[in-house]
């Protein structure tokens, strides 16, 4: 840091909060005429439903996951008995009276043909509602007969071909039709793990805290976001930007209330790593504890927006990856043009010759955190909306983020952006060649190479390794 | 209004869960409190440890020291595994491979493909069978009141605890050793060591596989009464035996024994009297919402435990190495 700067304008936290919301809410009013259908056409548990208590059936394909209609449910309890057909979303609404557990039974005889069948075990099964909740899940994924999951490479013949529905059964998909959506999907991740890794990554650079809490920011935002758009049946933009500005209070408040005082005691980093991972522990349940364990569905239109070859994108995927991708210029903006992104990067840097220097390490710090509860916070709701949440979202994406970050190089921003393009990127395309269980064994198993060979990571220096 | 939940925490004492958790914390408090290595992934040693018992026994018929034998091999390879590429490395870099590890190991057994040798997520069941064989106690049902055995329990309950302080005395005496000294500097101060002339990765790769094979023997002796569940040994496992041994004393051989005694009657009463104010309307939370708490208790346990007494319960303060 030079003199100069301290003519500069100060950006302070509440600023840079705001600078996050701005850029957000301009994107989503952008975007708010062109998908209008993701408040309104909602399947999902809306506030008007009479009944007090609901349960959502959803159907799918286990080998492309896509919705299967004309399936009949029944859904049973005592006297009260309710048959509905799949919509072509593959999703009902049943409404029920009374709290309880239901039994829910698919008419295995109305799945279309070569939709596969339900694995046994789960059909008909028991649903437990509690007072008031709406949408419990009964989700059903159709397994193809002959083979559970795709086989890598070979012939492509039987397995590939039930999971493309585009290109028509028996043609079989190519290896590259197979690999190439999931690459872009796979980068959309990627990037949604780099609004999630940056944060990790600015904490531990300006106060050499391993977070392990980061998830539960996350999940916060993701939850953040169903609060707003599912319970209070606000429009998506609303949720995203509410997600995005409680991300940053929470963050704010987490540091002021908890990691600042720490620092003041000169509590060491091994210590301050614990703190954390009980922080997460107690947050994590605090959240299943409030929201219950069931899977979340944010109001979205689930439908594919843009089909290109064997691409196809949802409305909420490609918005997801514009916001995104602005967000990350505008914290590269930030970080290389700004009077705190050049303090943050001289912190990260060196922390004693940025404080005699005259930067206000504190205030940096209380910035980093905003800045990642933010990022963190918009992180979350857009992964609920990529795939669903729960009150451990962020705890089960926390190793991919370590991953990204490690592999991108520890304490460096754009280290974690490229580390969680690649980690997004071989996660969803490892699917190809390994069960889709396994997905995030291959981001762990690259994390563990990577330290073998290149420890520093992708842009990381030497001299951080210790 | 029943209140036999108190003698069940009592219980609690002597089970062969707290005995298993009671070993494992050894094995981590010899890595992370004696050594000052961050192996966030001590439910992957348990789970490695578990599955090798397991699917020897059942699987392959291997008696049951041949099993115990091959828990060791595989905790052992774990070990030299992960402590190659990363005990050269800064200590946070060990933490995040453990732990990402362990959850390797987590989903890997889970995977359908593999229900042949692992059983999937439903887990493995009946790896007791050798252990039961060597039973010398006659049929019957012990004890008093809530707290009744049969006599498959009170083998294991004896054997383990008998193991587990015969373990703590030989760590004891290790810690005692010209070894235990070394190590101990270690954590102190890693360069003074080696300016010593000691080979401080060596030590370390030591400590971690002993670490690692207390693990895999506590897993043993907690799927013998009941079975193996892979879900088990997730990472909340892990912070269990963080939050025990920093609840005894993380550089105490007896800390982690009497943190896990501590640990699971604090969490028995709670879930107790959790029990009680849910079925008389004393708090407004519902039975389901009754289940996260536990979780919520040991979290913020294991915050104010660091932050206020990172001596623990026995340890010494001067010994606590982030005091």
């Amino acid at each position: 840091m030079r003199h100069d700067t301290t003519s500069r304008r100060r950006v302070g936290p509440a600023a840079l909060l705001t600078a996050i919301a701005t850029a957000a809410f301009a994107l989503m009013l952008v975007f708010a005429g062109a998908a209008p259908a993701n408040a309104a056409g909602s399947p999902t548990p809306s506030p008007s439903s009479s009944a007090a208590q609901s349960i959502q059936i959803w159907i799918r394909k286990a080998a492309d996951r896509s919705n299967v209609p004309g399936v009949k449910v029944t859904v049973s309890q005592g006297s009260f008995s309710q048959t509905v057909t799949s919509g072509d979303d593959g999703k009902a609404l049943v409404p029920v009276p009374t709290p309880g557990t239901y039994k829910v039974e698919l008419d295995a005889s109305t799945v279309p043909e070569g939709a596969g069948t339900v694995p046994t075990g789960l059909n008909p099964r028991q649903v437990v509602v509690s007072e008031g909740n709406q949408g419990v899940p009964a989700y059903y994924i159709l397994v193809a007969q002959g083979g559970a999951s795709p086989t890598p490479g070979a012939t492509g013949g039987a397995s590939s071909g039930a999971s493309d529905g585009a290109s028509g059964g028996g043609s079989g998909a190519s290896l590259f039709e197979l690999v190439l959506p999931r690459i872009v999907t796979g980068l959309i991740f990627g990037l949604l793990l780099a609004l999630a890794s940056i944060g990790v990554s600015l904490i531990y650079g300006t106060t050499g805290l391993n977070n392990f809490a980061h998830g539960e920011l996350v999940t916060f935002g993701a939850l953040m976001g169903y609060v707003f758009s599912a319970v209070l049946g606000l429009p998506g933009f609303v949720a995203i930007i509410a997600a995005t500005v409680l991300g940053g209070v929470f963050g704010y408040v987490q540091d002021l209330g908890l990691w600042r005082p720490l620092r003041r005691r000169g509590v060491a980093l091994v210590p301050l790593m614990i703190v954390s991972i009980g922080l997460s522990l107690a947050l994590r349940y605090l959240f299943q504890f409030i929201f219950g364990a069931d899977q979340l569905v944010l109001p979205a239109d689930n439908r594919a927006a843009l089909v290109l070859g064997p691409i196809r994108l949802r409305s909420t995927d490609i918005i997801s990856a514009v916001i995104c991708i602005v967000l990350l210029l505008l914290v590269a903006f930030v970080l290389l043009r700004t009077r705190i992104g050049k303090a943050t990067r001289a912190v990260s840097d060196n922390r004693s010759l940025a404080a005699a220097s005259g930067i206000d390490v504190e205030r940096v710090i209380r910035t980093v955190w905003v800045g990642a509860g933010a990022l963190a916070g918009l992180a979350g709701v857009l992964i609920g909306y990529y795939q669903s949440l729960r009150w451990d979202t962020g705890a089960s994406i926390l190793l991919l983020i370590f991953a990204a970050v490690t592999l991108g190089g520890f304490g460096t921003a754009f280290g974690a952006l490229v580390g969680s393009l690649v980690i997004g990127v071989i996660t969803d395309v490892s699917t190809v060649f390994i069960p889709n269980n396994l997905k995030y064994v291959a981001a762990l198993v690259v994390l563990i190479a990577i330290l073998l060979v290149r420890p520093q990571g992708i842009l990381g220096r030497r001299s951080r390794i210790g | 209004m029943d209140f036999s939940f108190l003698l069940l925490a009592l219980g609690q004492i002597i089970s062969p869960q707290t005995i298993a958790y009671a070993l494992a914390a050894l094995g981590l408090a010899v890595q992370f409190g004696f050594t000052g290595l961050l192996n966030f992934g001590q439910a992957g040693f348990m789970a490695i440890g578990g599955y090798a018992f397991a699917i020897t026994t059942l699987r392959l018929g291997f008696p049951f020291w041949l099993a115990v034998l091959s828990t060791l091999v595989a905790t052992t390879v774990m070990a030299l595994i992960l402590g190659i590429p990363t005990l050269r490395l800064r200590a946070d870099y060990l933490a995040i491979v453990t732990i990402a590890a362990a959850e390797i190991i987590r989903y890997v057994v889970k995977t359908p493909d593999l229900i042949p040798i692992t059983g999937g997520s439903d887990g493995l069941n009946g790896a007791a069978v050798t252990f039961d064989a060597l039973n010398p106690i006659p049929p019957g049902s012990y004890g008093f009141g809530p707290l009744r055995y049969d006599e498959n329990d009170l083998w294991i309950i004896l054997v383990g605890w008998v193991f587990v302080i015969v373990v703590a005395l030989l760590v004891r005496q290790l810690m005692r050793s010209p070894w235990g000294r070394v190590i101990k500097g270690i954590r102190e101060d890693e360069d003074a060591v080696r300016s010593l002339g000691k080979n401080v990765f060596s030590y370390k790769m030591q400590s971690l596989i002993l670490g690692g094979a207390l693990g895999g023997l506590a897993a043993i002796i907690n799927i013998i009464p009941t079975s193996l569940q892979p879900d088990n040994y997730g990472t909340q496992t892990t912070f269990f035996l963080l939050t025990i041994i920093l609840l005894g004393g993380a550089t105490t051989v007896f800390g982690p024994l009497v943190g896990a005694i501590v640990f699971w009657i604090v969490l028995s009463l709670a879930d107790g009297f959790l029990s009680l104010a849910v079925q008389y309307h004393w708090l407004p939370i519902t039975t389901i919402q009754q289940g996260p708490v536990r979780f919520i208790i040991v979290g913020v346990a294991l915050m104010l435990i660091v932050i206020f007494r990172p001596s623990g319960l026995i340890g010494k303060k001067r010994e606590a190495f982030f005091a």
